[in-house]
């Protein structure tokens, strides 16, 4: 099944090199994953500009080679303690829906192939807080990952 | 064949066609008194121009309505004649303008150009006859000439009146089926049985309409039959009008004549073969029998031939040799076009000379320098285009020899050259690079490397590299500067309509239309403008009968004047009306509970302002124009956007003045970087009044809790940056820090900050739209070390 389904495509993988493909990333020892397809570069922190009246997840904004991109800091957007940065904290510049943003994580992993099998919708209680952000959960053998809702995750107030 | 890509040639034709719509409506609102010669020639050949463009672009709605004017002033030109309804005639172009400026719109949009100009090109025909029936009326005695243009007109709905008088007038007709409507040359045989009853003498093409392959050619070319009748034109329009799958057909009396052509397009005008084809798809609709040279105009290479040896073409049709010349006149980028009539039927398009031409056959050459002399320095870039038109009036021309023409054509041809249009959107990435350039320069200069060192060749090259840099990015600036003289022009119009619709007499007085601002800010300024110039025409302006009464002169006068002031455009509009009534807009402003001290401390001027709040309307009467009171508060809030101010004076009885001033640029702010908190911000400069070392005895706290500060005498209001923003700084003493005065609208605020650090040009940037908008951040900017300062707005201080 798995084979033929390949052969049939094979012709059009190239656009498909990112279908499947999640980057994983650590926040609090916990890991997540955000479709590849959203990133554009991980980048390490730089200097921040804060920006008054806005939440306080929302770092700020960041001069990347010339354009202005806000951050995120995904700890406090999950209402979590927020952290000293050190040298393994990493920007992740995602584009989603024309908005460039920064997300501000612990760590990044690397790139994982999670097939779509092998994606379950989480549990609907609402143990903690940062469920409402959750779209998905990954299992890859014995790891597991929590996928981002980017919409959420953005822009729920 | 359809595949021809139009994009490319969609966009200039925009380009062209709003140029030439606003030059049109400058033209008429000026001549609304009455058009000198000029004048007209200049409408018919724009109107020929944009008839022809947009033939060409098949947007036939427009083409149509442009001719419909075009005959109009071409009568005008013809025949000079007196007594005209001038206001009318005026209503009447602007209105073709506006449908045309509609369709345009819509073809900008993307959307199909449906508008059906039947309505308005009836209405121009009738006003077109009635002013042939006076004109014709005063000057009987001067019998007309046969061959006066005028009455050549092709429209094909227009009966040809003398020939329904004369019996057996010979017929020509055309005729298209419906595609796939199959059995074409049955069709063909029955209308001709149809007919038969009604005409004589029938030949057609094919001659034999079942013969076999005739069927191919009804598809492709349709069904061409000439005949005599004595039945009118109408009356056999109704006829062939009864055929059934019918798609089009055109009748014109006489016979079928063969001509010839020889064209060449403008030099570097580029597609010549997609123009070509252009040329025959635009034939089609009224000949037959179309053979061209090249062939295949489709292939790349027909380009080169067509460039070289020109575009040969050979066709039959009915009409008159005047028609035909004039049809093919239409051709955008035409250089010139020979066209001759061949008496004999056997054609022979390959041998352009030695033929015999017909005696009557006028040689008409198109010479763009004749026109470009005229045209002086309006628009260039339309020139060649509107060349054509001239030509097919001007035949006589051709007495002067063709080197001097040729030696003209380049000598005044040359300010084309001048001139190219520039997509806006590299403009923009220009001046971002610009900007880029602007803060490497100060990373690479102001180096922390370099700190300490003793540099003096360095420092030499760096100031060499700063002046070029400076000189580059004034350069890139003054490239999108655009004079304000269109936005000007257009209120002409408003006002022109305005007084027409309330009985008003304004005239409008413009100064100072040539001052320059930025493009991107030009945009920002039509509405606004409009907005107030419709305030001070249908508010301030009182009725003639009033004026009088007044003693004050009967036209009231609306002043628009531009000018330079500093890094600013100051712009005014003054009336000279009736003014703000103060106590009108004190009892507005009271029942809209906007008042907030005791009312006899309100000065003037801060009543004014109140103008400017959402729903506040003092006139009674909504009009079409105005008073439902969403009027100044989006002005303002429009000009804010381009970082302007608006200020209002006003004398009751004398007439209210509005002050509008606007950076020129937007991109680039001459800015005073300040420190709070660890964070640098910019303040613009031009907000700036100036800076005070404060005491802490020249300060006090009124009993709401708000922070004043004494300064000669004066007492203003203090506001720290820190709270503000709810930002944390270690300095809250007012003698360690330092309070900058800022103004804004005439309202002072001193703003309490660390420390200064220093002027500097910055590139504006805009906060990413993901951030929502911060009160008091207008942007923000990158400085020479790649940091990141936030750019103060100082208007959002003022509004609580």
């Amino acid at each position: 099944m798995e084979n033929e389904h390949i052969d049939i495509v094979s012709d059009v993988t190239e656009e498909d090199t990112t279908k499947d493909k999640y980057l994983t990333f650590e926040i609090d020892n916990e890991e997540y994953g955000i479709d590849i397809s959203y990133v554009i570069e991980i980048i390490t922190v730089c200097a921040i500009t804060w920006v008054p009246e806005t939440p306080d997840f929302l770092k700020g904004i960041i001069n990347l080679r010339g354009s202005i991109i806000p951050v995120i800091d995904a700890r406090l957007r999950f209402k979590k303690p927020a952290k000293e940065y050190d040298s393994l904290t990493c920007i992740i510049v995602i584009e989603y829906e024309n908005y460039k943003v920064g997300l501000i994580v612990d760590t990044v992993n690397e790139v994982t192939y999670i097939p779509e099998d092998k994606i379950s919708i989480p549990p609907n209680a609402k143990l903690k807080y940062q469920n409402k952000f959750i779209k998905s959960i990954g299992k890859v053998g014995k790891d597991v990952q929590l996928l981002l809702d980017l919409d959420k995750f953005l822009f729920l107030e | 064949m359809a595949d021809f890509s139009r994009e490319s040639m969609l966009d200039m034709f925009i380009y062209e066609m709003n140029q030439l719509v606003e030059q049109l409506e400058q033209l008429i609102i000026q001549g609304e008194q009455g058009y000198s010669m000029d004048d007209i020639n200049e409408i018919f050949r724009i109107m020929h121009t944009i008839k022809g463009s947009a033939a060409m672009m098949l947007y036939d709605n427009v083409s149509k309505t442009a001719h419909s004017a075009e005959d109009l002033f071409f009568f005008l030109r013809e025949e000079n004649p007196q007594n005209i309804d001038y206001s009318k005639l005026t209503d009447l172009v602007l209105e073709c303008i506006d449908f045309i400026k509609n369709e345009l719109a819509k073809i900008e949009a993307g959307e199909d150009s449906d508008g059906n100009p039947t309505d308005i090109i009836a209405r121009v025909k009738a006003f077109l006859s009635q002013l042939k029936g006076e004109a014709v009326a005063e000057e009987t005695p001067s019998a007309p000439e046969p061959s006066k243009p005028a009455e050549v007109k092709e429209s094909p709905a227009v009966p040809v009146a003398e020939n329904s008088a004369v019996s057996g007038t010979l017929y020509t007709a055309k005729i298209f089926f419906e595609e796939g409507c199959e059995m074409e040359s049955v069709r063909a045989f029955t209308l001709l049985q149809n007919l038969k009853d009604y005409i004589t003498n029938v030949t057609s093409v094919p001659e034999d309409v079942v013969a076999e392959g005739s069927e191919d050619i009804i598809k492709k070319d349709g069904f061409t039959f000439s005949f005599n009748s004595e039945n009118t034109y109408d009356e056999l329009c109704e006829l062939i009008n009864q055929t059934i799958y019918l798609k089009s057909f055109d009748l014109s009396s006489g016979t079928l004549k063969n001509y010839k052509a020889v064209l060449f397009f403008e030099e570097g005008c580029e597609m010549e073969n997609v123009r070509a084809y252009t040329v025959i798809h635009n034939l089609q609709a009224y000949c037959t029998n179309i053979k061209h040279e090249p062939e295949d105009i489709i292939n790349e290479a027909a380009t080169e031939i067509i460039r070289k040896n020109g575009f040969k073409f050979s066709f039959s049709t009915s009409k008159s040799y005047e028609e035909v010349s004039k049809e093919l006149y239409n051709t955008v980028f035409l250089k010139t076009v020979d066209v001759e009539e061949i008496t004999e039927s056997t054609e022979t398009p390959k041998s352009d000379t030695g033929k015999e031409k017909e005696p009557k056959s006028l040689e008409a050459e198109v010479k763009p320098e004749e026109i470009t002399k005229e045209e002086n320095n309006a628009v260039p870039e339309n020139a060649p285009a509107t060349a054509k038109s001239k030509s097919a009036s001007k035949p006589a021309a051709k007495a002067s020899s063709k080197a001097a023409d040729s030696a003209a054509a380049q000598k005044k041809q040359a300010p084309t050259q001048h001139m190219i249009s520039v997509n806006i959107g590299k403009l923009d990435q220009l001046l971002n690079l610009m900007g880029e350039l602007v803060i490497a320069e100060a990373m690479t200069t102001q180096n922390a490397d370099l700190e300490g060192l003793e540099l003096e060749s360095f420092n030499k090259s760096a100031r060499q590299l700063r002046k070029i840099i400076n000189d580059v990015q004034d350069t890139v600036m003054s490239m999108r500067m655009v004079s304000l003289s269109t936005t000007f022009f257009k209120m002409h119009r408003i006002v022109r309509d305005m007084c027409k619709n309330l009985g008003k007499d304004v005239q409008l007085e413009v100064v100072g239309e040539e001052t320059e601002v930025d493009k991107n800010i030009i945009e920002h300024l039509s509405d606004p403008l409009m907005h107030i110039i419709r305030n001070s025409v249908d508010h301030g302006i009182e009725m003639p009968e009033e004026r009088k009464a007044l003693g004050k002169p009967e036209k009231g006068t609306v002043l628009l004047e531009a000018k330079n002031s500093g890094g600013e455009v100051i712009i005014i509009v003054k009336d000279d009306g009736q003014g703000l009534d103060k106590d009108k807009i004190l009892n507005k402003a009271r029942e809209n509970g906007l008042l907030k001290k005791p009312e006899n401390e309100y000065t003037d001027r801060e009543i004014h302002q109140f103008i400017f709040h959402p729903g506040l309307s003092t006139n009674e009467k909504v009009t079409n124009y105005s008073g439902r009171g969403v009027g100044m508060d989006v002005v303002m809030n429009n000009i804010e956007t381009v970082g302007g101010t608006i200020s209002v004076e006003s004398e009751q009885g004398e007439g209210t003045t509005n002050i509008l001033k606007i950076p020129l640029t937007l991109a680039i702010v001459e800015g005073m970087l300040i420190k709070m908190g660890g964070t640098k911000y910019t303040i613009p400069i031009s907000s700036i009044q100036e800076t005070i070392k404060a005491k802490n005895e020249q300060l006090f706290t009124d009993p709401d809790g708000n922070e004043m500060l004494t300064l000669r005498g004066e007492v203003y209001n203090v506001v720290r940056l820190y709270d503000f923003f709810g930002a944390e700084t270690k300095v809250t003493n007012i003698e360690d820090g330092v309070l900058i005065m800022l103004e804004n609208e005439g309202q002072i605020v001193c703003l309490f900050v660390d420390e200064l650090i220093g002027e500097q040009q910055v590139v504006v940037k805009s906060i990413p739209s993901y951030i929502k908008k911060v009160k008091g951040i207008g942007g923000c900017t990158l400085l020479g070390n790649g940091d990141i300062s936030l750019i103060i707005d100082v208007a959002g201080f003022f509004d609580k």
